[in-house]
């Protein structure tokens, strides 16, 4: 009995690591607890669903440039307050409907909608009406002038729903993307099946099964007994198990993602700009990234935040420079060196490494590191934004959206208490500017001005290891927002 | 003995009640709560706000104690915030899946422990016995974790007879679940296993070279019947109680290698829970596993009593 018992034990198994041929199979970490909602916009947005349930206008291209989605040109006013789209024919949801105007109107009044309150809002503030021109046309006008609307357009979360669907998007998931719901079922394996009406031609995979494993290591166990085929970020350890391995294929991409040392300019010692270019001036960001994340973990970054493949990305040169540091200090009043005590918790593993790696570095300098240990829980409430220093991250965003988000005197989340008038009309200059080389120079100060004056040591921005089963086709080297899943498969 | 089974009982209602106040006191006194954790850093001004009223949180920690408090009596556990579903509905998938696991594991372990124990305390210091207690001392000393890393990389990944990690749903039928249980429940026999074996074998020792058991040999009773009907019900009376401490014990090793395996089970979704500051949730599983504990104590007195003749008219 028991042995029959083990034996078709045995074969379920067998039969269960085998699922369909031209299913895609990949892991989501279940970060909402099974809450995942289909709902683009909702704070608990199930991300890999929502990237293939649904078009966007705007999408990247493999260099992060925007092109075209449903929208197939546009244009703006020469005061650019005025954009107009136009859309693709011929385009239809998943339940059969056709893709026109009205829908775009929609969704966009949606984001804005104050009784929502998504956190998408923000990022498409700028804009104050948008009106159906004919059906393959809109018309968007700006309450303030915005050259790169395109860019706003292609956050990750602005997809596009059927007109009146916002009630039960969360559990329909009708978009227009390469994917359809087939079932959800966020903590255990959530199907979308192929849209063989796909506008781009009917996808290569017949079916992405998306699978909720929360812990990362058991999603790397799964990686390497086949029953995904593919892992988004694998830690700078676990690379190893799979570089080398036949079996898999690995990726280094370059990210915006950062994590960081903020100072209060509002609070001394720190409202002292000499003092804060000394703080940044004393680290080796080079070592710092080889000791805290791994050799080549990052590309080097002078305190701006605007990344590696963002095109309006300036080059500074920040290498360590101790003597400038401490005759800063000097002419700060800090001849016989300075105290700093930087408050972080473990929720990131990186920060306390890097305040370690910090405080050798610095002392040549005369800068005295503390550690201020505190809990985790709680940290962005009680400590973030609250202590003098603290450590911080951030994820991937585009320039304007990083600069305005982090550094305007007015953002909610001005971790350094930032204000600078003059940084703020640098940055309404910027993007008001149509011409592209002029705006390239204005946020090529703004990033300038952020390593002369701003308060956030932001020594490099890490780059993600992805892995997949060697016979993973279609998936290119880019950032995540730039993955085409329709072209996607594992042979 | 029923007056002894109500004191029993009343004394365990008296642990589960501390345990409840203690739990609370506990989550109540760390700093943030679910709605910091969940809105991270968007947990300022009216969002916070909201997300606190709409879950009670702004009511006196001591009223929220009360209300939960009389759900628990009427069987209601309350709601999980974070999750924002009934924690009955929540919790009994999953402890159906954890005790399919449990039993499983105790199923296959407290059996083979025995047979294995009996067998090296009769083959004392020969060849049967280093490799059992050998081994046994192997198995207990390596973490959990360890040993499920190993089986998984044995078995799911060089051999590929099992999956490495449970990939269905925690409401999927218990026949999708066999084949990812196998490697969690092997596990925690292992586990389990070295412990009881460890105590039949050495209280087996002592029972034969004791005076009855001598007595019966000198009477020339059959080998096999001195050894399982007179020797093994002594040797059992001192494993029964580790035997219950196991399968205790089992509840707090399942949450480890549950999550090792990302099994559907009462544990993983104990570590989320914690995990997300959903204090109700924590709080019900908790009791649930405290209640359990206190059961198998009960029982293990009760199998005592059984066992034991002279407990029972001692009063």
């Amino acid at each position: 009995m028991k042995t029959l018992a083990l034996s078709v034990a045995v074969a379920s198994a067998l039969l269960s690591g085998v699922t369909a041929a031209g299913n895609f199979r990949l892991a989501h970490d279940v970060g909402y607890a099974g809450a995942e909602s289909l709902d683009p916009i909702s704070p608990n947005r199930f991300f890999y669903a929502n990237q293939m349930l649904y078009s966007r206008l705007v999408r990247q291209d493999q260099n992060g440039q925007p092109s075209p989605d449903i929208a197939t040109r546009w244009s703006a006013s020469k005061d650019a307050k005025t954009w107009t789209f136009e859309l693709r024919q011929g385009v239809k949801f998943h339940d059969g409907s056709d893709l026109n105007a009205a829908d775009i109107k929609y969704t966009l009044e949606r984001i804005k909608d104050p009784k929502i309150d998504s956190p998408v809002a923000a990022v498409l503030g700028v804009i104050d009406t948008v009106k159906v021109i004919n059906d393959h046309k809109v018309e968007i006008k700006l309450s303030a002038p915005h050259a790169d609307l395109p860019l706003l357009l292609m956050d990750y979360r602005v997809r596009i729903i059927p007109e009146n669907s916002g009630d039960n998007i969360a559990k329909t998931g009708i978009g227009s993307g390469p994917f359809m719901l087939d079932e959800l079922d966020p903590e255990g394996t959530t199907v979308l099946k192929a849209n063989p009406n796909y506008w781009e031609g009917a996808p290569a995979a017949d079916a992405m099964e998306i699978i909720g494993i929360p812990d990362s290591q058991a999603r790397v166990q799964a990686l390497m007994a086949g029953q995904i085929d593919f892992e988004d970020s694998v830690l700078s350890q676990q690379k190893r198990l799979f570089t080398n391995n036949p079996l898999f294929k690995t990726q280094s991409i370059a990210t915006g993602e950062w994590r960081a040392l903020v100072f209060r300019t509002d609070t001394a010692p720190f409202d002292n700009a000499k003092v804060r270019k000394a703080l940044r001036l004393a680290v080796d960001r080079n070592e710092m990234m080889k000791l805290v994340s791994g050799e080549g973990a990052g590309t080097v970054t002078c305190d701006h935040p605007v990344w590696s493949g963002d095109q309006y990305r300036t080059e500074i040169n920040c290498d360590q420079d101790i003597a400038t540091a401490k005759r800063l200090l000097k002419e700060a009043g800090y001849e016989n060196g300075i105290d700093v005590e930087i408050s972080a918790a473990d929720n990131e593993p990186e920060w306390l490494r890097m305040i370690e790696v910090y405080q050798q570095q610095a002392k040549p300098a005369g800068i005295n590191v503390k550690v201020n240990m505190v809990p985790s829980d709680g940290y962005w409430s009680d400590v973030w934004m609250k202590h003098p220093a603290v450590a911080t991250r951030w994820s991937q965003r585009p320039a304007d959206q990083v600069l305005n988000e982090a550094f305007r005197s007015t953002a909610a989340w001005n971790e350094t208490f930032f204000k600078n008038a003059d940084f703020d009309s640098a940055l309404d200059k910027a993007r008001s500017e149509l011409d592209f080389d002029k705006r390239k120079a204005l946020y090529a100060d703004l990033q300038n001005t952020l390593w002369e004056q701003g308060g956030a040591l932001i020594p490099y921005h890490l780059n993600q290891t992805r892995v997949m089963r060697s016979n993973v086709t279609g998936l290119d080297p880019v950032e995540n927002f730039s993955i085409r899943w329709n072209r996607v498969n594992a042979d | 003995m029923i007056k002894l089974i109500l004191q029993r009982l009343a004394l365990a209602f008296l642990t589960l009640a501390t345990v409840c106040v203690l739990v609370f006191g506990v989550t109540e006194a760390l700093p943030g709560d679910v709605c910091t954790a969940f809105l991270g850093r968007d947990a300022q001004g009216t969002r916070l706000e909201n997300c606190r009223q709409q879950r009670n949180l702004d009511q006196p920690a001591l009223q929220r104690f009360a209300t939960w408090s009389a759900g628990v009596f009427q069987g209601d556990l309350g709601t999980s915030l974070k999750r924002d579903k009934p924690i009955n509905d929540l919790v009994a998938n999953r402890m159906r899946n954890t005790a399919a696991l449990g039993l499983g594991a105790a199923l296959i372990g407290i059996p083979m422990a025995i047979l294995l124990g009996v067998l090296a305390a009769l083959r004392r210091d020969r060849t049967p016995d280093m490799v059992i207690s050998g081994g046994s001392i192997f198995a207990m000393t390596i973490p959990e974790f360890v040993t499920a890393t190993l089986l998984i990389y044995i078995f799911a990944i060089q051999l590929q007879w099992f999956p490495a990690i449970t990939t269905v749903r925690h409401s999927a039928p218990l026949s999708e679940l066999i084949p990812n249980i196998i490697l969690p429940m092997v596990t925690l026999a292992l586990v389990m296993m070295a412990h009881i074996l460890r105590m039949v074998r050495s209280s087996m020792i002592d029972v034969m070279a004791s005076d009855f058991v001598q007595m019966a040999r000198l009477k020339g009773v059959p080998y096999w019947r001195i050894v399982f009907i007179h020797a093994l019900p002594s040797a059992m009376l001192p494993a029964i109680n580790i035997i219950a401490l196991t399968i205790a014990w089992l509840l707090g090793g399942v949450v480890i290698i549950e999550q090792v395996f990302n099994y559907p089970g009462i544990g993983t979704l104990m570590i989320r829970a914690i995990y997300d500051r959903d204090l109700p949730l924590v709080q019900a599983i908790a009791l649930i596993l405290a209640a359990v504990y206190v059961l198998c104590n009960l029982l293990a007195d009760l199998a005592s009593l059984a066992l034991n003749p002279r407990l029972r008219s001692a009063r």
